[in-house]
């Protein structure tokens, strides 16, 4: 018992914990991927290798790309609009009176606290095709929507799933940004402003920089969080709409997987996932080692 | 997954020796134990088949009265003292994929699950269910519906038993039918599409409908396939080859295509899980539907009791006049393989076969699990459609791999698309390439 085997035997554990936690799930999905796992493996039959087949199947098979190509730019719509309402929302915040702020931020609290599947029912009454009140505003205001199925086209699908889930996002990035906002240098600000920098000049070289470690961790979690969007659109899948046309890479695994009872074609579709989220987040994740050198 | 945690943990914790290291480990331990050990408080007193334990029974839908879930609670306790019997109430949608989770797990599984006689072959034949054979002569033998009886074995062994049939029949308005000067009840299906079209015509309301008809019904959609002859896929050698765009059965998606644009008024992404609002709001002429739905109809919360005297039924008529093929539904029940409380599970399933539970389910209107029990189903017209709507029943293929065809919607998206208006032999085509797929 050295001195020096002390801070080794600290970090030990949570090793031990960090490897049992992310390293277990993640080798038994890479063995996954590789083995012919069915129902019938799943409820005790020995599994067979299938070497790299599972990957052969699905890479040449045509849905895959065009699932990866809807979830990605769903990804970036979802995660531009988040940020940019979420960065306005915040810019305008910071202006804000105190009681007006205080009542902004409670009401973006609800609508981060509220649990996925409550707000989803909630949603899935507004846009409901017979009984909605959005098809009853709308044709109330001139236009003719009584009994439009907004799940049914794969467009409005989408439409429907981006205001749910960017309505979802948006506080977690305000307050994340608000809280940056708060912590930008007030005399830099004003000696901006005594050289003569004007509103925008002031956003884009003071307040911009200043934020900018906070700005990089909010598009990268947003990035990741929406490629992986599941419960939103498995709930609207449910409600309506064409399951196929609509999904995204979540609903596929989980189709190809849960639904369908091929396991192993279903962990390779995960390897792809974790390997695409890694290449769209890659450019963000340098940049941030770049800041912390 | 938990206890193998925790053994490395303590074997670590004695290598190293340092109680800095084992304060630290246990509680980073705790945090991890307590935040995935949450939901089975009960798990570990009820184990060891002692005799006494929480028996859990999942029943899907609204299907079995409330009578009949209060009478097993009972009766179940009262002859297992310091047993308790809980039932949770499943949706029929996405019941294959939760079932697919949680039979698999030991702490988890319930103990007695109701599968759809179309779902039981996927989980009979991996080993899911607990074989029932040895029982069959004790839970009713031959009197048991040999369909379902079927449907739940493999091999010659048997995994799920019946539970009780039912298939789908018309309900009907009557007073519409007099408005809209339709006399009699259509005796064909060439009547029965004129009269729904013209209960339609006669409304004048977009979202009123003849016959009731969500896009992704297809299980009531089947029927106008099979009545002109097509089915879903055929045995072919040892496989199966799918049959939606043969002749017959392009014939008969286009029937539903046909019924769905001039006569149905539901929207084409809907199912058929809630025909009270539309039906109680007057918007519908004709549905097919259960008998049990009569019950839903007619609830004083829920339903709509001032329209219970305008309402008939009659089994859905086919193209030679004879009642149509339609789905023959209904369930089973078995019992999970992975269940510690074998017996007590067992216990269970005899009293849902029992005739006092089977009772209750006959006055509701499902078809008994036993032949003998087809009495109780009284000799009012439900009872009449009832018996005529099963003479002609049918099921879908037999394939083992059939439950994962109706775990992916494929159905559902192809009757939706064909709702949609959609040209049906593209999209039979497709399906069938998928059915295919599936079942090969």
């Amino acid at each position: 018992m050295g001195r020096r085997s002390l801070p080794l035997g600290l970090v030990l554990p949570a090793v031990a914990l960090l490897a049992l936690a992310l390293g277990y799930p993640l080798v038994r999905q890479v063995v996954l991927s590789l083995q012919e796992f069915g129902l019938a493996q799943q409820f005790g039959a020995p599994p067979e290798w299938a070497g790299l087949g599972n990957y052969r199947d699905l890479l040449t098979d045509s849905g895959l790309w065009v699932v990866v190509l809807r979830t990605v730019a769903f990804c970036f719509v979802n995660a531009g609009l988040t940020f940019a309402i979420g960065l306005g929302l915040a810019l305008l915040m910071a202006r804000m009176s105190r009681p007006v702020r205080i009542l902004a931020q409670c009401g973006l609290l609800l609508a981060w606290a509220m649990p996925v599947v409550a707000a989803m029912t909630v949603w899935q009454f507004l846009f409901d095709t017979e009984y909605g009140v959005v098809n009853w505003l709308l044709t109330k205001a001139g236009g003719d929507f009584t009994g439009h199925g907004w799940l049914l086209e794969p467009w409005s699908f989408f439409l429907v799933a981006t205001i749910v889930v960017v309505w979802m996002s948006v506080p977690f990035v305000v307050f994340t940004l608000y809280a940056a906002l708060t912590q930008v240098p007030e005399d830099v600000l004003e000696a901006a402003e005594i050289d003569g920098a004007g509103t925008w000049q002031r956003f884009v070289h003071v307040v911009l920089p200043a934020i900018r470690p906070v700005l990089l961790v909010v598009i990268l979690l947003q990035v990741i969080w929406d490629l992986r969007v599941f419960t939103q659109i498995y709930t609207l899948q449910k409600a309506g709409g064409v399951s196929k046309d609509t999904n995204l890479l979540g609903t596929y695994i989980y189709t190809l997987g849960i639904k369908g009872g091929d396991f192993g074609t279903a962990a390779a579709a995960a390897m792809f996932m974790l390997v695409l989220t890694i290449v769209l987040t890659a450019p963000y994740v340098r940049l941030m080692l770049k800041q912390e050198d | 997954m938990r206890k193998t945690e925790g053994k490395q943990a303590v074997r670590f914790n004695k290598k190293q020796a340092l109680r800095s290291v084992a304060v630290v480990a246990v509680t980073a331990l705790l945090g991890a134990t307590s935040a995935c050990g949450s939901d089975d408080g009960d798990g570990d007193g009820s184990k060891g088949g002692s005799g006494k334990a929480e028996i859990v029974v999942w029943l899907n839908g609204a299907d079995t009265p409330d009578d009949a879930r209060a009478w097993l609670k009972e009766t179940f306790e009262d002859e297992h003292p310091g047993s308790t019997l809980t039932i949770e109430q499943q949706e029929w949608e996405g019941l294959v994929e939760r079932l697919t989770t949680a039979l698999t797990s030991t702490d988890q599984t319930p103990d007695v699950v109701e599968v759809g006689n179309t779902q039981a072959a996927t989980f009979t034949t991996v080993g899911a269910f607990s074989d029932l054979t040895g029982d069959l002569d004790g839970l009713g033998g031959d009197d048991l519906l040999p369909g379902f009886v079927e449907a739940g074995s493999v091999d010659g062994k048997t995994f799920a038993v019946p539970y009780y049939a039912g298939s789908t029949y018309v309900f009907y308005r009557k007073d519409l039918f007099e408005k809209a000067g339709v006399t009699e009840v259509p005796a064909t299906m060439a009547d029965f599409v004129a009269a729904a079209k013209k209960l339609k015509q006669d409304s004048g309301q977009a979202d009123f409908s003849g016959y009731w008809l969500p896009g992704k019904d297809w299980r009531d959609g089947a029927a106008f396939l099979w009545d002109a002859g097509g089915d879903f896929a055929a045995p072919d050698g040892d496989g199966w080859q799918a049959t939606l765009s043969s002749p017959e059965s392009i014939k008969g998606l286009e029937t539903f295509q046909d019924l769905y644009t001039s006569a149905s008024g539901a929207p084409a992404d809907a199912n058929e899980s809630d025909p009270v609002t539309p039906f109680c709001a007057g918007k519908i002429g004709m549905m097919s539907r259960p008998g049990w739905v009569y019950g839903m109809l007619t609830d004083e919360e829920s339903g709509c009791p001032e329209l219970a005297e305008q309402v008939g039924v009659f089994a859905l008529p086919g193209s030679d006049g004879a009642p149509a093929p339609v789905l023959l539904g209904g369930s089973n029940i078995a019992i999970s393989a992975k269940s510690p409380h074998q017996d007590l599970a067992r216990a269970a399933v005899e009293l849902m076969l029992s005739e006092d539970y089977q009772t209750i389910l006959a006055e509701a209107g499902l078809t008994p699990a036993k032949q003998s029990y087809a009495s109780k189903l009284g000799d009012d017209e439900f009872a009449q459609a009832t018996i005529e709507a099963a003479s002609n029943a049918k099921l879908t293929p037999p394939a083992a791999s059939w439950a994962t065809v109706e775990g992916k919607f494929v159905l559902e998206d192809l009757y939706s698309r064909i709702a949609q208006g959609g040209d049906v032999e593209k999209l039979a085509a497709e399906a069938d390439e998928q059915i295919d797929a599936e079942l090969n």
